[in-house]
């Protein structure tokens, strides 16, 4: 509930609670007087719709219209007026003075005869059903259903079972009792109005109104919400019963917003009698994700026990052929080589490896006398831009609405990540105000309340500009105790007079929290860095830092970005650990992904891949370790909004592996006896705490803290919030930012505007989708048809000159590296530059922007 | 005199019918509602009455059985409706026939019947799978899976009585 709201007394079945004025009967009730007041259409997360009529209640009034006072009588019982007909408490909004009944006859009855009602309408195949178990349904007819029916099966209205909505979800139109959760969740929360209704009265039916079917990248959370068992995915069809699933917590393996899952898992006889996952379902975190997740984090759990996985360690022999050998081989294999390497030691860690993992991998590589210590991709950069103003420790998107400017920087947020991109939308749904400086048009625009486009690449000027039209701006100050550098920036002389920039710096300035999401599409590593230190430099000066609400949120490329910058790694040293003799590559395929690697790796005379699949880096790798899924084991990943989060063991081991963390450990032992195997992932957290200041309060203990959230979900009554799981994992723990330091003074470092040079060519700009090729999104095999094939995306202008036609195949070429795709043409791709999505290709794709040529 | 009496009991004794049966040649006859051995049964048509619900395994006490879901198809039919039973066991040595898993079966799929020679010398030859379990087809009727027509077993519960 947010605060500073004005509270009013309500009475609810006699007792007398102070709520705040204007909230939602139902959900006062719940949080308030812990009345669970039955529920269908109503979820405390849309706008009710008063669909169901479960909720009713006997509503009254007690105050006296002459002095606005509630009237009591002698005994100090409220005089209530009652009205005479029953109301829906949903699409009631507390008064002051207001008198709610929710346990007479009257109630009772009404509610009983609602649930008669329904079920005339359904077909009770709760037995085949997977929603049977934590159906609100079944739950509710369990409470107030009659106990024998009075109606005649002939009248039983049939309609289709099994309908699909797309491959991903199944309808069962039997089962729909009409309360349009889907539909609102589609249209309001997501802005996709891909479902609808068909029909009218009893045949009401649910059709979807997009091809292909249920375009969405949210669609598995109508399953969660809807009450019945009308929807369900094709991922969990018939795997299991509910209450033969054990919920472990755990994390989206893919995205930079670490949305909270929980793996629901049980033994499985096809997997040789192993626990595994049988559904990814979302975990309630209000902060993070709320009780959304995407549909990549949702089906793209099945990598974990993919067939191709390795399972083995592997040392590839003098003549190239690679022989399976037990982990004492392969790691005594390893400690020799490393022991003699002289300190020419580098190692590059993948976006799904763990905090424990990148710690006991830096001890390993500094053992050794190596420094070199990169992240995979190389994209990304700006941990000290970060460090000083990230968002401040309890940000959260719910509480932005009036008064918030959200603004997006180089990045398509639908596809790079889809839980900020819902957030927001839904900010600018409260009020919130979006901009985006982007250099073509995303699924944003149309939310957005101002568009600074500029050409790809020169997204450092389009930042700077904005900084300059903030600093011309009337009754601009600035407060020079709070940094030092203002004179760099005055000293940079950015143009404060693009047309629309002055609209766009009143939004900032007038602004009461400000937020700035900064991506990386067109930009070079370098210029990314730059971007970075412009957007602090914005925030800095217009004081939208080291408060709640407030700050910078880079939209890194995998999960755990973030903590691999907190523990020392760079996307700057990549390419120089990348050419140490020896390399180590733990959850990455750089070989694969990028063409320039190639080059950097061929200097090595020893790689030491890591990794659950066959990839061009373990082509060429001389020892190859299996690695270990996210939920074979324990961890910590750090969001990008700096919140280190808790992943536990869920499912049983897949093959002969070990986590990173011990391989490192067992490593660093064989090197140096004096060097101590750590025994869990516990003890190297512990050991974390000690060494990295901002991480002293991340043990276990506290990552796996909780507090009491709003909307009460997961809990026994299930009707309330759909089959969300509570937390039990804990909320996690942001680390705080220098800017909230009280005293420390910050930095502003100008960056000097970019000569726009004249654009001749075509430039290849890489692009990240949400559905990849990447070898663990693509094990599982149901989202294959939503994974595009290979495309490169052209402006019509440039098509037209290269005489390409959209379907066309054509072949880029690129430094010294060609990959044949798909021509895509169309009009939101600006002229000059082709899109080429990364991970979607079978050969390597630029990863940073780069002339192209375009073959036919 | 007591003790003619007790000399009575054993000469009446003597000259009864012996109550031991010489098992196995001889088998005495269970009671109607005796649980033994139990059998998943189907419909006249061939069908599996079981349809994969594991109600019958959340109702064990004993947690002796383990089934398995997977969907039908028209092409490859098991069971009327969307589901049948892909695993089903049953642990004979954790099962205390209590038969509560036969009423818990909505489709009246697994009774236990009057089987009870029951013996194994491996505890792995405990566990009953659903090809031990289940009866054999009526005469003439082909096996699971069967081809059958789109449409037509579209239903897993038959249908109930009409309320009086
Ligand atoms: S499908 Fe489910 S969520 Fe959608 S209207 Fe029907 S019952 Fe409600
Ligand atoms: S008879 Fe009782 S113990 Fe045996 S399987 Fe059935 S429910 Fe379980
Ligand atoms: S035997 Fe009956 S209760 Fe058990 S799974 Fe089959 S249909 Fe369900
Ligand atoms: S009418 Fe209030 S919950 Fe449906």
């Amino acid at each position: 509930m947010p605060d500073k709201v004005e509270f009013v007394t309500i009475f609810i079945d006699g007792e007398a609670y102070q709520v705040p004025k204007g909230a939602n009967l139902v959900d006062v009730a719940k949080f308030y007087a812990d009345n669970d007041i039955p529920v269908f259409c109503y979820h405390p997360k849309m706008s009710p719709v008063g669909m169901c009529r479960m909720c009713l209640v006997e509503l009254g009034n007690s105050v006296d219209r002459q002095t606005n006072d509630i009237k009591y009588n002698a005994d100090g019982k409220p005089e209530v007026m009652w009205f005479p007909k029953l109301q829906t408490a949903c699409t009631t909004t507390v008064t002051h003075g207001m008198a709610v009944r929710t346990d007479t006859p009257k109630v009772t009855d009404a509610r009983d005869d609602v649930i008669e009602f329904i079920l005339t309408s359904h077909p009770l195949d709760c037995p085949i059903c997977d929603k049977g178990g934590e159906c609100p349904l079944q739950n509710l007819t369990m409470r107030h259903g009659a106990g024998v029916s009075r109606f005649d099966f002939d009248n039983k209205l049939h309609l289709d079972k099994h309908v699909p909505l797309g491959e991903l979800i199944y309808l069962d139109r039997e089962r729909c009792i009409q309360c349009a959760r889907c539909t609102r969740f589609c249209d309001e929360v997501v802005g996709d109005p891909v479902l609808g209704f068909h029909e009218r009265g009893r045949s009401l039916q649910i059709v979807t109104l997009s091809d292909p079917p249920f375009d969405t990248y949210f669609s598995g959370n109508t399953t969660d919400i809807c009450p019945v068992g009308a929807l369900t995915t094709a991922d969990f069809r018939f795997g299991a019963r509910p209450w033969e699933l054990n919920e472990v917590p755990s994390l989206d393996p893919y995205g930079p917003e670490g949305a909270n899952i929980s793996l629901s898992t049980r033994l499985d006889r096809d997997s040789g009698g192993v626990t595994i996952i049988k559904r990814v379902m979302p975990r309630q975190n209000e902060y993070v994700n709320e009780i959304w997740i995407s549909d990549k984090t949702r089906f793209g759990h099945h990598h974990s026990r993919a067939e191709n996985r390795l399972s083995k360690p592997m040392v590839r022999r003098e003549d190239g052929t690679l022989e399976t050998v037990s982990w004492n081989e392969a790691l005594n294999t390893i400690a020799e080589v490393l022991k003699k390497s002289a300190g020419s030691v580098g190692a590059v860690a993948g976006p799904m490896v763990s905090n424990e993992d990148l710690w006991e991998l830096r001890q390993l590589v500094e053992l050794t006398g190596g420094s070199k210590l990169g992240i995979w991709p190389a994209t990304m950069t700006g941990a000290e831009a970060v460090a000083q103003v990230g968002v401040g420790t309890g940000t959260n998107f719910k509480d932005m609405g009036k008064g918030t400017t959200i603004v997006v920087v180089a990045s398509d947020l639908e596809e790079e990540a889809p839980i900020w991109f819902l957030r927001t939308k839904q900010a600018r749904d409260r009020g919130a105000k979006l901009m985006l400086l982007t250099a073509r048009p995303t699924k944003l625009d149309k939310y957005a309340a101002c568009i600074l486009r500029h050409h790809h690449g020169e997204t450092l000027n389009a930042v700077n500009n904005l900084i300059g039209a903030v600093l011309s701006s009337d009754g601009f100050t600035f407060e020079e105790s709070r940094a030092e550098g203002f004179d760099t920036v005055k000293k940079a002389k950015y143009k404060g007079d693009e047309a629309g920039y002055d609209e766009a710096a009143k939004m900032i300035t007038g602004a009461e929290n400000v937020v700035v999401l900064v991506g990386h599409e067109g930009l070079t590593l370098a210029q990314h860095g730059d971007v970075m230190q412009s957007a602090a430099n914005l925030l800095i000066l217009t004081g939208h830092v080291g408060k709640p609400n407030n700050g910078l949120i880079p939209v890194w490329p995998g999960a755990n970005t973030q903590g691999a910058l907190d523990l020392g790694f760079s996307a700057e040293a990549t390419a120089d650990a990348l050419s140490q003799s020896v390399v180590i590559v733990a959850g990455a395929d750089p070989v694969g992904t990028d063409p320039a690697a190639k080059a950097f790796i061929a200097s090595a005379d020893f790689v030491i891949a890591l990794s659950m699949f066959d990839t061009a880096t373990t082509a060429i790798a001389k020892v190859i370790l299996p690695r270990q899924s996210v939920p074979e084991r324990d961890g910590t990943f750090t969001n990008g909004e700096r919140r280190v989060q808790r992943f536990y063991t869920a499912q049983g081991l897949i093959g002969d592996t070990r986590p990173d963390w011990k391989v490192f450990s067992q490593l660093s032992n064989l090197i140096d006896p004096a060097v101590k195997v750590r025994l869990s992932a516990a003890a190297v957290m512990a050991e974390i705490t000690k060494n990295v200041p901002r991480y002293a309060e991340m043990s276990y203990k506290n990552l796996a803290r909780m507090e009491k959230q709003f909307p009460d979900v997961g809990g026994d009554d299930l009707y309330y919030g759909g089959t969300a799981y509570g937390n039990h994992g804990g909320l996690g723990v942001q680390w705080p930012v220098d800017a909230e330091a009280a005293g420390k003074k910050l930095t502003l470092k100008a960056v000097k505007s970019e000569k726009t040079a004249k654009r001749k060519g075509l430039v290849a700009v890489p692009v990240r989708r949400l559905y990849d090729r990447s070898p663990e999104f693509s094990a599982s095999q149901m989202m294959h048809q939503r994974i595009p094939s290979a495309y490169a995306q052209l402006s019509r202008k440039d098509a037209e000159k290269l005489k390409v036609v959209e379907g066309d195949d054509i072949t880029l070429v690129f430094g010294d590296g060609k990959v044949r795709v798909t021509a895509k043409v169309d009009g939101s791709t600006p002229e000059g530059v082709v899109l080429v999505p990364v991970n979607l290709t079978d050969n390597p794709v630029p990863t940073a922007p780069m002339a192209v040529e375009v073959e036919k | 005199m007591s003790i003619f009496k007790g000399l009575g009991t054993v000469v009446k004794h003597l000259l009864e019918d012996p109550v031991t049966i010489s098992y196995p040649e001889v088998e005495r006859p269970v009671r109607e509602r005796f649980k033994g051995k139990h059998a998943l049964k189907r419909y006249d048509n061939g069908l599996e009455k079981c349809i994969g619900c594991a109600l019958c395994a959340a109702a064990c006490p004993a947690d002796a059985i383990w089934v398995e879901a997977a969907e039908n198809t028209d092409e490859e039919r098991y069971s009327p409706g969307e589901r049948y039973a892909k695993t089903y066991e049953i642990n004979m040595l954790r099962c205390i026939f209590c038969g509560y898993c036969e009423d818990a079966c909505p489709t009246e799929a697994i009774v236990l019947e009057h089987e009870y020679r029951l013996s194994f010398t491996d505890r792995r030859d405990s566990i009953y799978t659903k090809e031990m379990l289940i009866d054999a087809p009526p005469d003439g009727v082909p096996e699971t899976p069967q081809k059958v027509e789109p449409g037509a077993f579209d239903r897993a519960i038959p249908d109930m009585e009409n309320p009086k």
